[in-house]
């Protein structure tokens, strides 16, 4: 089932290329179905997956190229069924999104299906030479959507993310190699590595200096995952990537691809490299905190709505970082729920400001001459009002909105934990700087008096409120009863931390 | 080892056939008119190509011999490197035909040319004698500078002929009084005979001189397979010439450099460790000075190509970091790094001919090879422009490109050596910047506007369905080998099995 799900976006690509380009509708709905099939495997596994199972499930595997002992290797387990779901919806909904694409309509629905179908099998793959494959191949698609997509900046933007993820890369693709040769079996399955973790101990000589070798490796991939969380200080491609990526993109980019660093620090760095990690993690937890207060500040200061959102994500992947580093059922679990929440709330706020610059062609909130970019919108289009509203309460974790609960058991987890006290009341901040930034751009923009300019702006047709509707209603829904999800991750959650008890 | 020269004749086959067909063009040259032999000549030298390729085939599965008196071997190396250098000559041929780079009055030259570099290609490979291996790396020497000057009207094709003679020349020079140097404190030209002379010294301290001779004949093979510090001809060389000689520049002698080097490495230089790993002459640390050598190649091509306006400097420059990358499976020196050495040079075949004929067809339509004339060329000649990315992300090493692959191994092959880890390190890192200024073509061909303001928009290329059929078989299989390649790594581990028992 997991191959189909990653390689049916394929097939799509391939049958989008093969259509012919004056016919733009047959392209969309090619896109719209190849992307449903694996929505409807995902409810599928949602139904299926087994919750009290902590192992892998619905395994795939087969010899690839025995030379090297690397396996076609698929599974899922608590930590990535989740991000697997989340994927299958989001990339169906970017389709809608991508309606109003109107130039090289061929190529870009062809990319989304590529992007798709990478996104796929890093979730799914369990051996580390097939996770890389995946990881890496989403860049080609990446690049050219943002590069060819993109605003006024895209060339510069989809350099710099290129570049960026790609300094990521290799260094995890030497740590893949050096597993592979200092692991005693020559292996490059994840489980078996992580039920044996082979590194501890060990050490490596680089120029002439002995270092641990599961520290080594610990950093090299620590670093790859960092770039992609993003980490500060590795963050600056993020607003770049953003701003300039068209609305949909953005929607994957802060939904699926931002997880896939900490989701990767979950599966590789705490169960292969447990000693490492316990070393690092006060270093990850401060990290943490530092993206929490970094993001929430540096959002306060933008004028631009899309760089605000980018930034805001900065600071919430900080609350993903600090419950992991805490090794309690509370922080983890709250971190892997983060991981869903922060992805379905900020797919909202990124398809409501694409919604919103559809039709002003702008994102100001102060125009660069010092003007309103916007003000008091909230009397002409009332339901887009209404919805930004339940995603920006969703996203400064207001009770009764999914934001909370997985903020909320992240402080929890991380307060429990004598050595994180102060990092954890300083990092609390960001709740109050995350609800002072939103709250002044939701006044800016929606209230006070209305800016003439706008006062004949439509508002949002159906199409779009049928984007936005499966997500408001999951925000609602994971806000008041979190269990489905909580459920699917606890016991694999559970037995991570059984290493570091 | 077989001393008559009747029964060597058996396994000289390839090359008899070779000079065969040549002599057949000669006298098709000579006797029928130009218009009638130009084609005619371009099949025989294809013929004759394949012919050899079949020849090598047949004589394949067979136990190592050395023939001739001992001056050349017949084993799994030999072998490899004859296909390679007989579809380099292939290759060659093809990038020529229909190319108005070549004038219509020297393409019979041309085909002879070609075959008899191959020749000389075909003797640097298989030779086991230093004065075999001068006459093979001088018959490529002096052919190419012939080859480089083909266009006697054109002044850059004669200033690049005039540079790589006067390196060559200085170059040659320096090899021959190494060859002197070993004669004379060996007494013996052969390599099984040095090896031996060698072992009986005490190679402990091995003498001063003998260092300089290596350093000296390793100098000489440098200027052949363009290595720092004898790499300075290759751009110039590489930018005057016709393209279509650079295409058979950058692939074929370089692939025969690399076999001298192996051959003379290995059975000359290098003494088996305890631990199976190959250390050469202890004492004389040429391990370190080698593997100096390959992190200053990389570095010098990869960041001068960064500045480069022309893209055939550009992928000069490129071929240099290529060789920079290759060298890493000579430092080495065990089973993996030979292995890599010769899977990479597959694969770069591929991706570096596809490269340069879709750069010398833009250079025919658009009359200049600068990054500014790839512009928009992916939407007006989308196959052209899918199969560039192709090369490009696959010179890169990007994952489901085969150049992924070929760099996977050469790094794995010195992370496996202990003390080298660094090696690896430097060698990623300069597969980032690489990124950089292949991505520039791919930025030119895709993201930039076919037309803006200051440029006038450029008209598609018509491309003839020879030039199509060709490059598909080349991005297939670039392709392909990034995740299916077990079957050549198989061939090259074969290859290299006598060399190292």
């Amino acid at each position: 089932m997991l191959s189909l799900m990653t390689f049916i976006p394929l097939i799509g690509m391939v049958v989008v290329l093969c259509l012919p380009k004056d016919k733009p509708q047959w392209i969309r709905l090619a896109s719209v179905v190849t992307t449903f099939i694996p929505l409807a495997l995902a409810v599928k596994l949602f139904m299926e997956f087994d919750r009290t199972n902590p192992g892998i499930q619905f395994t795939e595997r087969m010899m690839w190229i025995p030379m090297f002992n690397i396996e076609y290797y698929m599974g899922v387990d608590g930590l990535s069924v989740g991000m697997v779901i989340l994927t299958a919806l989001l990339s169906f909904l970017c389709i809608f999104a991508s309606w109003t694409i109107d130039y090289g309509v061929k190529g870009y629905f062809a990319m989304f299906l590529f992007l798709e179908a990478g996104m796929m099998g890093v979730f799914c793959a369990l051996d580390f030479f097939l996770f890389f494959m995946f990881w890496e191949v989403m860049l080609l698609p990446m690049y050219f959507l943002i590069g060819i997509w993109g605003g006024k900046n895209k060339v510069y933007a989809a350099i710099k993310f290129f570049l960026y993820t790609l300094f990521g890369s290799v260094l995890m693709l030497l740590v893949m190699v050096g597993m592979y040769y200092y692991s005693d079996t020559h292996t490059f399955d994840l489980i078996k590595l992580a039920a044996t973790h082979p590194f501890a101990g060990k050490t490596i000589t680089l120029f002439g200096t002995a270092f641990a070798m599961d520290k080594i490796f610990w950093l090299g991939l620590f670093i790859g995952f960092a770039i992609k969380v993003p980490v500060w200080p590795f963050h600056t491609w993020l607003p770049w990537a953003h701003v300039e990526a068209p609305t949909a993109v953005s929607v994957i980019l802060a939904g699926v691809l931002l997880k896939m660093g900490t989701y990767g620090i979950l599966r590789m760095n705490f169960p292969i490299l447990p000693e490492a990690t316990m070393w690092a993690a006060n270093a990850m937890a401060l990290l943490g905190v530092i993206n929490i207060l970094y993001g929430a500040f540096c959002a306060m200061a933008q004028t631009d709505l899309k760089k605000l959102v980018a930034y805001s994500s900065v600071s919430h992947m900080g609350y993903v970082m600090l419950g992991m580093s805490t090794f309690t059922v509370a922080g983890v679990n709250g971190a892997v729920l983060q991981m869903v929440n922060h992805g379905l709330s900020t797919a909202m706020m990124f398809l409501l400001v694409g919604v919103i610059y559809e039709r002003a062609h702008h994102r100001w909130i102060v125009k660069p001459d010092g003007s309103r970019g916007f003000g008091g919108i909230a009397a002409v289009v009332p339901v887009f009002t209404g919805v930004s509203a339940i995603a920006l309460f969703a996203s400064l974790g207001l009770p009764g909105l999914n934001g909370f609960i997985s903020e909320a058991m992240v402080f929890m987890g991380a307060f429990s934990v004598p050595r994180l006290q102060t990092l954890t009341v300083i990092g609390a901040l960001g709740i109050v700087l995350g609800a002072a930034y939103l709250l002044w751009m939701f006044m800016r923009v929606y209230l006070g008096p209305l800016n003439e300019e706008y006062k004949d702006m439509p508002d949002m047709n159906w199409r779009e409120r049928l984007t936005l509707a499966p997500l408001i209603a999951l925000v609602i829904l994971l806000g008041v009863y979190p269990m489905p999800v909580l459920d699917l991750m606890s016991a694999t959650v559970a037995k991570l931390l059984t290493i570091f008890a | 080892m077989i001393q008559n020269a009747v029964e060597s004749l058996k396994w000289f086959a390839p090359e008899a056939i070779l000079v065969a067909f040549l002599v057949l063009i000669f006298i098709t040259d000579a006797f029928l008119p130009k218009a009638r032999s130009t084609s005619l000549s371009f099949m025989l030298g294809c013929l004759g190509l394949v012919a050899s390729i079949a020849a090598t085939l047949k004589l394949m599965p067979l136990a190592p011999t050395l023939y001739f008196s001992g001056v050349v071997a017949h084993d799994g190396l030999s072998s490899f490197f004859r296909i390679l250098a007989f579809s380099a000559g292939i290759l060659g041929l093809y990038a020529a035909y229909g190319s108005k780079e070549v004038e219509d009055k020297y393409r019979n030259e041309y085909t002879i040319l070609i075959l008899c570099t191959v020749f000389g290609m075909s003797l640097m490979a298989i030779s086991t004698n230093l004065i075999m291996l001068y006459i093979g790396i001088e018959t490529v020497s002096i052919v190419s500078f012939a080859l480089a000057g083909l266009n006697r009207e054109s002044l850059r094709s004669n200033e690049a002929s005039l540079k790589y003679l006067i390196y060559g020349a200085l170059s040659s020079g320096l090899m021959i009084y190494g060859f002197s140097l070993i004669y004379g404190v060996t007494g013996s030209l052969q390599y099984d005979l040095i090896r031996t002379a060698f072992m009986a010294m005490s190679l402990a301290e091995p003498p001063a001189i003998l260092q300089l001779a290596i350093l000296m004949v390793f100098g000489g093979l440098a200027f052949k397979i363009s290595a720092f510090p004898m790499h300075f001809w290759t751009p110039d060389v590489y930018e005057g010439s016709p393209t279509p000689v650079v295409t058979f520049f950058s692939v074929g002698p370089k692939a025969a450099g690399m076999a001298a080097l192996i051959r003379i490495f290995l059975s000359v230089f290098a003494v088996k460790g305890a631990d199976m790993t190959w250390t050469v002459m202890p004492g004389s640390n040429l391990v370190l000075g080698l593997s100096v050598i390959s992190a200053l190649t990389m570095f010098v091509g990869n960041f001068s190509a960064v500045a480069q306006v022309s893209v055939k400097r550009l992928l000069a420059y490129s071929s240099i970091a290529h060789v920079g990358y290759l060298l890493m499976g000579l430092v080495a020196l065990n089973e993996k790094g030979l292995v890599a050495i010769l899977f990479y040079l597959v694969v770069y075949y591929l991706m570096n001919v596809g490269a340069f004929v879709v750069t010398g067809l833009v250079i025919e339509a658009r009359g200049s090879d600068d990054v500014e004339s790839f512009r928009g060329l992916g939407w007006s000649n989308p196959f052209l422009g899918v199969c560039m990315a192709v090369f490009l992300f696959s010179l890169t090493g990007i994952p489901i490109f085969s150049g992924f692959i070929g760099k996977f191994l050469l790094f794995g092959s010195v992370v496996d050596v202990p003390g080298l880890l660094w090696l690896a390190i430097w060698g990623v890192l300069n597969s980032v910047v690489s990124l950089y200024y292949y991505l520039r073509i791919v930025k030119a061909m895709w993201l930039d506007k076919p037309a803006t303001a200051s440029s006038q928009a450029l008209p598609a290329l018509t491309v003839s369905s020879y030039h199509l059929v060709g490059l598909f078989l080349l991005a297939v299989p670039t392709l392909v080998l990034g995740v299916f390649f077990s079957p050549v790594l198989r061939l090259a581990k074969a290859s290299v099995a006598a060399l190292l028992s």
